[in-house]
């Protein structure tokens, strides 16, 4: 993972990421295991330094989480983790961006078969197995997941969808713009302009 | 040979338009609300663009964003080439050449509503509200404003600055609800001539398409076509649909919006996403049609609401 990743995952986790940044790391995160496995630890630690109860730790995350908390405490530490760190120690920011990763990679697909346990969806290996041929995010093979309110045990619909899906509109939108443009072009007053709208033209 | 082939295709869309006559002052008694003078100037701007050469500088601007480009129409003999090359941003350039002046799409066709407002056929009258007044000076030329508000929720407005001389359109701000202006395109400045500028920098070229109406219509699996069971009034297919073709796009002169189909080769959880930029949305929908998983997509320049609905009306052809 390079430095410039690393950053901008942490600005990721901080909400303090831009645009670019978010693009930067959604279009790597697919397949880059690093990548991913950076994201759960430093989701882990974060939570495990705010107290914050997640609903994957019992991923067997929890393990390594107090390791990599000791590791980012000790004074050998890069600078980069010390940053980290103070990033970490800072109350929880909202969750906005910083969830919609989350709930690619950490809730959806490969991750959430490990929770696994037989869920409701009775063909959970299908799901998860591997990227849908249309580029489909993960988390939508995403399903219920257990969180439980003191004694009661209550399935909620973790945000996975909604954010998934608005990550999915966002990569239709640079799929599909040009397309649509070249229909827009004929059939609008504006000729051409509608070209302009096309995030990222192709040849 | 692209030439003849162009010409035939569009042979049919210049009978349909020969019916349509010159711009008439129509009778406002037959659509009510119909403003004739606002309709002819709506007319002559859809004529405009087969009449005059023009170059100039372009900003669009959505919401903090603005790009800057530079726009090339040229009329020739019988074509027009157009071009536009991105000053901002990316630094591409589009390309249409040779664009026979009497392919009309439907776009246009809808715009040209001054004869048939005689005959008691309202058109575009009937899904905006149109009015004219004094417009502003822009880049140089003294124009006028049409005002063009929805009659329904189902499109954006307009306020359109047109060119008092060639009706050309020299700016045009979409605006949504509560009056927020969601994108607004205008000339910076413009020479009527067809002198293409050079000595800019370009990075990629692209060679804007031209509709095939024929196109593989014949590679339709059985059961897999599918067909827009609803759209809002007004609004006409583009280009012939295809059968199983992964695309359908509706105009009503104004906006645009294409309807996209993927079948998924698994399961998918339902639900639906939002994304907008400036006046272009695009909504994603993840679905079960007659129990098969399908992921529907809207893009185009109208409200949410609309495209919820017309992704609503998606189904298998039976």
């Amino acid at each position: 993972m390079t430095e410039r990743m690393r950053e901008s995952l942490s600005a990721l986790l901080d909400d303090e990421a831009n645009e670019l940044e978010l693009e930067r790391v959604l279009s790597h995160i697919a397949e880059n295991d690093d990548l991913r496995q950076a994201w759960v630890r430093y989701n882990a630690v974060r939570a495990a330094v705010s107290g914050h109860q997640l609903a994957y730790m019992k991923l067997d995350i929890s393990s390594q989480v107090q390791q990599v908390i000791a590791e980012q405490r000790t004074p050998s530490a890069a600078q980069t983790a010390t940053s980290l760190r103070q990033r970490f120690l800072r109350p929880v920011a909202s969750l906005a961006i910083a969830a919609s990763v989350a709930a690619t990679v950490v809730i959806g697909g490969q991750q959430l078969a490990q929770i696994g346990g037989a869920q409701s969806y009775g063909n959970s290996q299908a799901v998860a197995a591997s990227a849908s041929p249309v580029g489909l995010v993960n988390s939508l093979g995403a399903t219920t997941v257990q969180a439980s309110y003191g004694t009661q045990t209550v399935p909620v619909l973790r945000p996975a969808t909604r954010t998934a899906y608005q990550q999915l509109a966002r990569q239709r939108m640079q799929k599909y713009m040009q397309e649509h443009a070249e229909q827009a072009a004929l059939n609008s007053p504006q000729g051409l302009i509608p070209f302009a709208r096309v995030p990222r033209i192709r040849e | 040979m692209l030439q003849n082939l162009l010409g035939h295709r569009c042979l049919h869309v210049l009978l349909a338009t020969m019916s349509v006559a010159m711009v008439g002052v129509a009778s406002a008694a037959v659509c009510p609300g119909a403003d004739a003078t606002a309709l002819s100037w709506l007319d002559k701007m859809s004529r405009s663009v087969r009449q005059v050469s023009y170059n100039g500088v372009v900003t669009l601007q959505r919401g903090d964003d603005m790009q800057v480009m530079q726009i090339s129409h040229s009329v020739g003999e019988g074509t027009i080439s157009e071009r536009l090359t991105e000053l901002t941003g990316q630094g591409a350039q589009v390309e249409r050449a040779d664009h026979p002046v009497a392919c009309i799409h439907p776009g246009h066709k809808l715009l040209r509503v001054g004869a048939d407002l005689q005959v008691g056929r309202c058109g575009i009258a009937q899904h905006y509200r149109f009015s004219v007044t004094d417009g502003e000076r822009v880049a140089g030329r003294k124009a006028v404003r049409i005002r063009i508000e929805p009659r329904d929720m189902y499109r954006f407005g307009y306020v359109m600055e047109l060119d008092r001389e060639t009706a050309l359109l020299l700016q045009a701000e979409t605006v949504g609800r509560g009056s927020k202006t969601l994108e607004k395109f205008q000339f910076a400045n413009l020479s009527y001539s067809g002198q293409i500028l050079g000595g800019i920098e370009v990075n990629l070229v692209h060679e804007a398409q031209h509709p095939h109406p024929r196109a593989a219509a014949t590679s339709a699996a059985p059961g897999d076509a599918w067909s827009v069971g609803w759209v809002p009034g007004g609004f006409a297919s583009t280009d012939t649909p295809v059968g199983s073709s992964g695309r359908r796009t509706y105009t009503d002169g104004l906006a645009v919006f294409s309807v996209f189909l993927e079948q998924l080769g698994r399961e998918i959880r339902p639900g639906e996403g939002v994304v907008r930029r400036g006046s272009t949305l695009s909504y994603t929908r993840g679905m079960h049609l007659a129990g098969r998983p399908v992921l529907i997509t809207v893009i185009g320049e109208v409200p949410v609401n609309t495209a919820r609905m017309v992704a609503d009306s998606v189904d298998w052809t039976r």
